[in-house]
């Protein structure tokens, strides 16, 4: 058999299997215990197919309970507020209504009934109470909220302040003060990175940022550990990781640019690891580095057509 | 009479033992000094970045194997860990030792095939087969506990796939105190010769000023002095638990290089030694993960000591099953942007004894 | 002149020493049991559920299922079952992911061959495919609580 004949029968069972979508199970991409326990001859393809939906259901209820949890939080958060104030009257009106929203939406959340089951009595009991009395309904779901959802911490209480916000806020106000009122578009702690702080500059004082950044001694950003290109579809971004050997923080600059003509401005003539890095981001993204000694291609062939990490990125030639 | 001389354009590679892999020079020679150098890659390009966003985090990890051939345990580490840190997965007492175990193994197995690539390189012969001789053991080692002698995929997203199997901690024991022995050996057999020394000392010399400005991490940056080991600056895993130096050079040269490496394969052992030491009896080997992983929406940068220096890893996700998009920061690639300046003013000889000392791994350097 | 006697000090040292080398082709290896080699298919224990086929990072495994000749029951039994070796990179992943261990691991590594079409590789090869098949899958090991 030859190559081509071997392709063609790959083909036709392709289109076999297409027509028979029934025994495509559905199931997620990693089967749990559960599914793996069920008996060889028993479990078959339709049975696959019942778990597997039911596992993708569960994740979505999952992430919709979380949603609820966040909202039902939100209103006992009110709730308390209102408590704080006294005024027993003025109070049990919003708690009241507060809660039995909670409730309903709780009620819907816990439709499936293996969620129902996973999430306790802490629920029932909760919903219950939401329909007689706000003070009840709090605790019981304080309990609930508490036994379900550990991950959920961070929303229970408002965030403490992160240990980095003084540094973020000195640093914008230097590039304020040093460059331009309008230099910075959005400063912001990245929280889930180790509250790295990240400052968003626009692209027309990137230069003159990134100048401070290394020459003023209180910074001292001479480490430029990363860039990397990011397509987010309604523009694209330049990211910029910076260390400093001399204090040793950390720091995370996003530039961001227009999709149709992308360009930043290179930044190779203040760290020299910019360079190749700046060549890639052109090569893979499309983005222009005015300012570059010597922008070319560097990973795809000179003649290579179009740019592929850009998510809308067609092969020229499908067949390579 | 004048003497008419010329320009020579010189093709070093793709093709050549001495690139370790598919990579090109493009030398521009007066007489035997290099006037120019540019450096050609993408031969290996394999786009792992743009195959990322297509797969799942789990399908992602082998690809990770891939990139750094000779430490794919760092390399699986480093995206793991950047999933882990945006999921916020704990990690379990037992992986966590498992990982560095194989991690640290693996620096010392991928230093091992440097020193002897790099005397093969400068015309020793015998230290290549030393080298692989020992590095043959750990490659056991691994095979053993991973399933695999190159491409490991050892390491998931919250813990490690196969726990120790019976008496493996006991053969990576038996592995410290035979390696302890030869790295003295090789200290014998090449660090002191003369020959060796009139070929590395002095060459490809830059400072630390330099080699910040380039971005040089691991060996390259430590060999002008400045004392910077993610192992030890910022702690990832449960590295802040042993005790070990960094060792550093000042001379920036090539020999330089070459003795911080050496000293690192005993700094590494003596962290297998603590390990192996505090290695937990029991317990799990995986962390509480979900069933489909999926990273809240987020992103982040980790980075790793990997035997090249700083590995890192940007995920950025929009919550799905697949990565939004993977940036990989390799220490390969960015390492070798200081060689074209390098190598101006040099001769074509001492090319391939800097190109060797900068260790580079071209699966790495194409990404 | 030290350094170079010294060195050769070594060099005298280990020409006593046992050698290290394999003779392999003539001498099989002995791979350890986790050694992650070609696939053993079991078509009797494969409930086409496709799970490998998706998980595969590369795409390399495409399968059919029919129905089952039993009329009585509704399972149904493989068909096809193709491993294109040309791209499998043998991570391991789709032994891990089956249900029933229908795949499993042996150690059996040579897969060299002179054309590219003898690398793809269909049932009843995978199936003949039976010797060193790999002791510790992801099932048994799960049941064993390692995981």
């Amino acid at each position: 058999m030859t190559n081509d004949e071997k392709q063609h029968v790959k083909n036709e069972d392709v289109t076999a299997a297409k027509d028979a979508p029934e025994e495509k199970a559905v199931s997620e991409e990693k089967a749990g215990p559960e599914e793996k326990a069920v008996p060889e001859e028993k479990a078959g393809a339709q049975e696959k197919t019942e778990s597997g939906e039911k596992a993708e259901s569960q994740e979505k209820d999952a992430s919709k309970e979380k949603e609820v949890a966040k909202e039902k939080d939100k209103a006992e958060e009110k709730a308390e507020k209102d408590a704080v104030e006294g005024e027993k009257k003025a109070k049990k009106a919003p708690a009241a209504k507060a809660s039995d929203e909670a409730g309903k939406t709780e009620a819907e959340a816990s439709d499936p009934p293996k969620v129902a089951k996973k999430s306790g009595d802490g629920d029932d009991a909760a919903k219950e109470a939401a329909r007689e009395k706000a003070q009840a309904a709090r605790a019981a779901r304080a309990k609930a909220a508490a036994a379900r959802k550990k991950a959920d911490e961070e929303d229970d209480k408002p965030k403490p302040p992160s240990p980095n916000q003084p540094k973020l806020d000195r640093i914008v106000e230097m590039i304020r003060r040093r460059v331009a009122e309008d230099a910075i578009e959005e400063a912001y702690i990245n929280e889930a990175d180790r509250h790295l702080p990240c400052v968003v500059i626009r692209p027309s004082h990137w230069l003159q940022v990134a100048q401070l950044l290394r020459d003023e001694e209180e910074l001292k950003l001479d480490y430029l550990r990363n860039i990397a290109g990011v397509d987010h579809e309604t523009h694209m971004e330049v990211v910029y990781h910076f260390m400093s050997f001399k204090t040793r923080d950390e720091y995370c600059f996003k530039v961001r640019t227009d999709r149709d003509q992308p360009s930043v401005p290179s930044v190779t003539s203040i760290w020299n690891t910019a360079n190749w890095n700046e060549r890639e981001i052109y090569d893979l993204f499309g983005i222009d580095f005015p300012g570059h000694p010597d922008l070319r291609r560097i990973m795809l062939p000179d003649d290579w057509v179009g740019h592929p990490l850009r998510k809308d990125y067609e092969p020229y030639d499908p067949e390579v | 009479m004048t003497t008419r001389t010329e320009e020579l354009l010189l093709n070093v590679g793709p093709q050549h033992p001495s690139t370790h892999g598919v990579f090109r020079l493009v030398v521009k020679l007066d007489g035997e000094v290099i006037k120019e150098a540019t450096p050609v890659m993408g031969y290996l390009h394999r786009g792992t970045e743009k195959l990322a966003e297509d797969l799942t985090y789990t399908q992602i990890i082998p690809y990770t194997d891939r990139m750094d051939y000779l430490s794919a345990m760092t390399n699986n580490y480093v995206f793991c860990h950047a999933v882990e840190t945006l999921m916020g997965i704990e990690i379990p007492e037992r992986a966590e030792y498992l990982r560095v175990i194989v991690m640290e193994l693996n620096r010392i197995a991928s230093h091992l095939v440097w020193w002897g690539t790099y005397l093969l390189d400068i015309g020793a012969m015998s230290p290549f087969l030393y080298a692989f001789r020992d590095r043959e053991k750990i490659i056991d080692l691994l095979n053993e506990l991973s399933g695999a002698r190159l491409t490991y995929f050892y390491m998931r997203v919250g813990g490690v796939k196969w726990d120790a199997p019976e008496g493996w901690i006991q053969k990576v024991k038996n592995f410290i105190s035979y390696m302890k022995e030869k790295v003295d050996e090789y200290d014998d057999l090449v660090t002191g010769n003369e020959i060796f020394m009139a070929r590395v000392k002095g060459v490809g010399t830059y400072d630390a000023e330099t080699a910040i400005n380039y971005g040089l991490s691991g060996p390259n940056l430590r060999c002008t002095g400045v004392e910077w080991d993610l192992r030890k600056t910022k702690p990832y895993s449960i590295y802040d638990r042993f005790e070990f130096d960094v060792p550093t050079q000042t001379a920036g040269d090539c020999y330089a290089r070459y003795l911080v490496r050496i000293e690192e394969i005993r700094q590494s052992l003596r962290i297998l030694e603590q390990a192996t030491e505090q290695f937990p009896d029991g317990g799990e080997i995986m962390g509480k993960v979900p069933r489909a992983i999926r990273p809240p929406e987020g992103e982040v940068y980790v980075s790793v000591e990997s035997p090249r220096g700083e590995l890192g890893c940007y995920l950025i996700s929009k919550g799905k099953p697949q990565p939004y998009r993977v940036k990989f920061r390799r220490p390969s690639f960015v390492n070798l942007q200081l060689l074209p300046k390098l190598l101006v003013g040099e001769t074509l000889s001492n090319l391939i004894a800097i190109l060797g000392a900068v260790d580079i791994v071209v699966g790495e350097v194409d990404g | 002149m030290k350094g170079l006697v010294k060195g050769l000090g070594v060099t005298f040292k280990n020409l006593t020493r046992k050698k290290v080398t394999y003779r392999y082709p003539d001498v099989p290896l002995k791979m350890p049991d986790r050694f992650r080699g070609i696939q053993h298919f079991i078509p009797e224990k494969c409930i086409v559920c496709n799970q490998c086929a998706r998980i595969c990072p590369t795409q390399c495994i495409t399968l059919t299922g029919k129905p089952n000749p039993d009329p009585e029951k509704r399972v149904k039994v493989i068909d096809t079952f193709d491993i294109n070796f040309e791209i499998c990179i043998l991570c391991d992943l789709c032994t891990e992911v089956c249900p029933t261990e229908a795949i499993v691991m042996t150690n059996n590594f040579e897969l060299a061959a002179y054309s590219r079409d003898d690398l793809f590789k269909d049932k009843d090869w995978l199936v003949a495919n039976n010797t060193n098949v790999r002791s510790e899958n992801s099932l048994n090991k799960r049941a064993k609580g390692a995981n």
